[in-house]
């Protein structure tokens, strides 16, 4: 009896000590060092896109060398970014500087976002590219980034591909020749995230659509852009190889060595052609679901300031943007080291990649339409849309019964 | 009882693991009991909504849910089976007195120090391009054909690869086990005309039941708490066929922001967890044998 008496009184003062301790460290914030300086000497920086990081290491180093404020770069595998971010800001260790794709993303972390209107150079921002919440703008864009067919140019003419029917014939064609007419591949956005993006574009509002959907307003199964695009996926299935047996290395390589015609992709994937010698030209074009002519082109991810961070660290975050976008070094580093393509006035790139020339000229001629699925429900490509997509690739699945199907997760994620 | 002493000597060993265990499980266990009575997205400045019961009623009605229980216990059935299966055999092997049992000891052992991710991904590549490759060339597709395309095989698959992971692990202990039986027990069973066959299931057996209790306690913990292979290997798919318990949650929580809820699941699966392993262990524990 003694023991068990002894062992109880041990476990809840550890209980109560636990509880103590814990309770302790939560409100200890991370590095406020008070009222008397104004910028903080050195600042965190988190961001998502993982081609830039060597980049990021060397453009802290040079703002050190200019300013004598040290930039840690936090490093990330891409995957769990937005997890592994929303974990450290909920701990209070949050980076001072972080990135966010806009939409869904940036309005769940809200709370989280420094205003950043009064920063010089936002007003040079182009039309509608800046994340704006409740009338203040807090994102500052990377770079925009474009999604469609990127195709050899030596197996398939933009011209003959021009809707439905020609995409199918094209499909047809290259199988007769025991070529992959257009790919995707098993990764979710690759599968069906950037693909089911069409589709809502193509709508008159296209936010508004989304916002319907989730209400339960109306239907894909009813609206004929969806209904072409379930044809167009059914197409996939009956003339290309599974996607699910096929991966991004796999879908650039195949596409690099003549296997596929087309891909589904954007220009980010420019880079990954850097290992192949290339015996033909890339092209860019848009996927010509019910005749559409323009490439899917938005803000891939924006930069933010942490709204919980002390005065002197949020000044220095502050400080840090407005010189990568208007110091010299700063610029050449955007355009140059990133490749990214000029989103604020008083920028130019002319060592574009072909892809992102592709982009940039379908950007100025404006033949543009939007990503609604920035808006669309939180994790519902990872949760809901990819499980439908690999029944449709993996049974014989009608494309009504495909529609159906995403109509009723849609509905189920939307709760 | 304690001698002053001893008492000490308890309190100094003992009390840094208490100490960390409550921190790090204790603690956040019940945390963990209060937010699955909420509606909250995890993030501290955004608003944590009080909903009562709701989380947990809702989950008896979430079909994916209870079809990810259902894989989970398919699973968990099939690679119990297997991997104790195999773990005794390959024991009853190596303690022979075959040449090789050392170096055969180590192998076995060996997949066990590979990460369960790791492991997962190099089975992707087996069972999707090696097996679609072999089907090709000597034309048996209605075996060798991608199996984590095929809702069914998926589940095997995994099967398979906790099977080849956890078997070495499983050995060990059925190893001490039967080390554990003393030479003269093993003498008479043979003095009295006991063959091979009877010796094992009339006198090895009942006396390696210690070993059975801890093989089948880890076994079934693991699988019904398998996470990494099944990340790794299937993702869940296809079409959410292979989605086991651990990984719905981790959905939940972490893809679709819904902390209350996927703690309220949590809660759940900790329940049927700890319900399945003591039943397991109430059961097997009667059927030890005590040496005097």
């Amino acid at each position: 009896m003694k023991k068990r008496r002894v062992a109880i009184v041990f476990l809840s003062c550890f209980i109560i000590a636990g509880l103590l301790f814990t309770g302790c460290t939560i409100p200890g914030t991370s590095g406020s060092t008070g009222g008397t300086q104004t910028t903080a000497k050195k600042i965190i920086v988190f961001q998502s896109k993982v081609e830039i990081t060597d980049q990021m290491e060397a453009l802290a180093e040079e703002y050190k060398a200019e300013t004598g404020v040290e930039v840690e770069v936090w490093g990330t595998t891409g995957d769990d970014y937005f997890q592994q971010l929303k974990t450290k800001l909920a701990n209070n260790q949050g980076p001072t500087v972080f990135s966010l794709a806009p939409g869904s993303e940036s309005e769940q972390m809200k709370n989280y976002l420094e205003d950043l209107s009064g920063l010089s150079f936002v007003g040079k921002i182009a039309e509608g590219m800046a994340n704006v919440i409740d009338g203040k703008v807090v994102g500052i864009p990377y770079t925009v980034e474009g999604f469609g067919l990127v195709y050899n140019k030596s197996m398939i003419s933009p011209d003959e591909v021009k809707d439905y029917t020609s995409f199918v014939k094209m499909m047809q064609d290259q199988k007769a020749k025991d070529v992959n007419g257009l790919s995707l591949s098993q990764e979710s956005y690759f599968l069906i995230g950037h693909i089911l993006n069409t589709p809502f574009a193509l709508q008159a509002d296209p936010f508004q659509y989304v916002a319907d959907l989730a209400a339960g307003k109306v239907k894909m199964a009813d609206t004929p852009e969806f209904q072409e695009f379930a044809k167009f996926y059914a197409a996939i299935r009956d003339y290309a190889k599974n996607p699910l047996e096929i991966n991004y290395d796999k879908e650039i390589g195949d596409l690099a060595t003549g296997k596929s015609a087309a891909i589904h992709q954007g220009n980010w994937c420019a880079g990954m052609f850097n290992d192949y010698q290339l015996d033909f030209e890339l092209g860019m074009m848009p996927l010509p679901l019910a005749g559409n002519d323009c490439l899917a082109v938005s803000v891939p991810a924006a930069w933010y300031v942490n709204s919980q961070a002390s005065d002197a660290e949020k000044q220095a975050g502050k400080e840090f943007l407005t010189w990568l976008y208007t110091s010299n070094t700063g610029k050449r580093y955007l355009m140059e080291e990133f490749g990214f393509i000029p989103v604020v006035a008083g920028m130019e790139n002319k060592n574009l990649d072909v892809l992102s020339q592709e982009v940039a000229k379908y950007t100025a001629e404006g033949k543009t339409i939007p990503w609604p699925m920035s808006q669309w429900p939180a994790g519902i490509v990872d949760v809901y849309l990819v499980p439908v997509a690999e029944q449709f690739f993996t049974t014989e699945m009608t494309p009504e019964d495909f529609l159906a199907e995403l109509d009723r997760v849609w509905v189920e994620a939307s709760k | 009882m304690f001698k002053k002493q001893d008492k000490g000597w308890y309190i100094l060993f003992t009390a840094p693991l208490i100490f960390i265990f409550t921190t790090v499980v204790i603690i956040p266990f019940f945390i963990g009991i209060g937010y699955s009575f909420f509606s909250w997205d995890g993030l501290p400045l955004n608003p944590k909504v009080f909903v009562g019961m709701e989380n947990y009623v809702k989950l008896f009605s979430d079909g994916r849910f209870l079809s990810s229980a259902i894989h989970t216990t398919l699973f968990t059935f099939l690679a119990i089976l297997l991997i104790n299966l195999l773990g005794l055999i390959f024991a009853l092997v190596v303690t022979t007195k075959l040449k090789v049992r050392n170096a055969a000891r180590a192998m076995l052992f060996m997949p066990y120090l590979i990460g369960g991710l790791i492991l997962g991904y190099i089975w992707k590549f087996i069972f999707g391009d090696a097996f679609s490759s072999i089907g090709e060339q000597i034309g048996l597709t209605s075996v060798f054909f991608n199996w984590l395309l095929d809702s069914r095989f998926a589940l095997y698959a995994l099967v398979i690869v906790a099977t080849w992971q956890m078997a070495g692990y499983i050995m060990i202990i059925y190893i001490t086990g039967i080390q554990g039986i003393p030479e003269d027990v093993i003498e008479a069973a043979h003095v009295d005309g006991a063959n091979l066959w009877v010796t094992l299931f009339r006198v090895k057996f009942p006396l390696m039941m210690p070993s059975f209790t801890i093989s089948l306690f880890m076994t079934l913990s693991n699988c019904f708490k398998v996470f990494d292979v099944n990340f790794s290997l299937t993702g869940g798919g296809p079409n959410n066929a292979t989605e086991m318990f651990a990984m719905n949650i981790y959905n939940e929580i972490f893809q679709l922001n819904n902390y209350g809820y996927g703690q309220a699941k949590a809660i759940v699966f900790f329940i049927v967890v700890a319900a399945v392993t003591l039943y397991q262990v109430s059961i097997t524990k009667k059927r030890e044998v005590v040496m005097v």
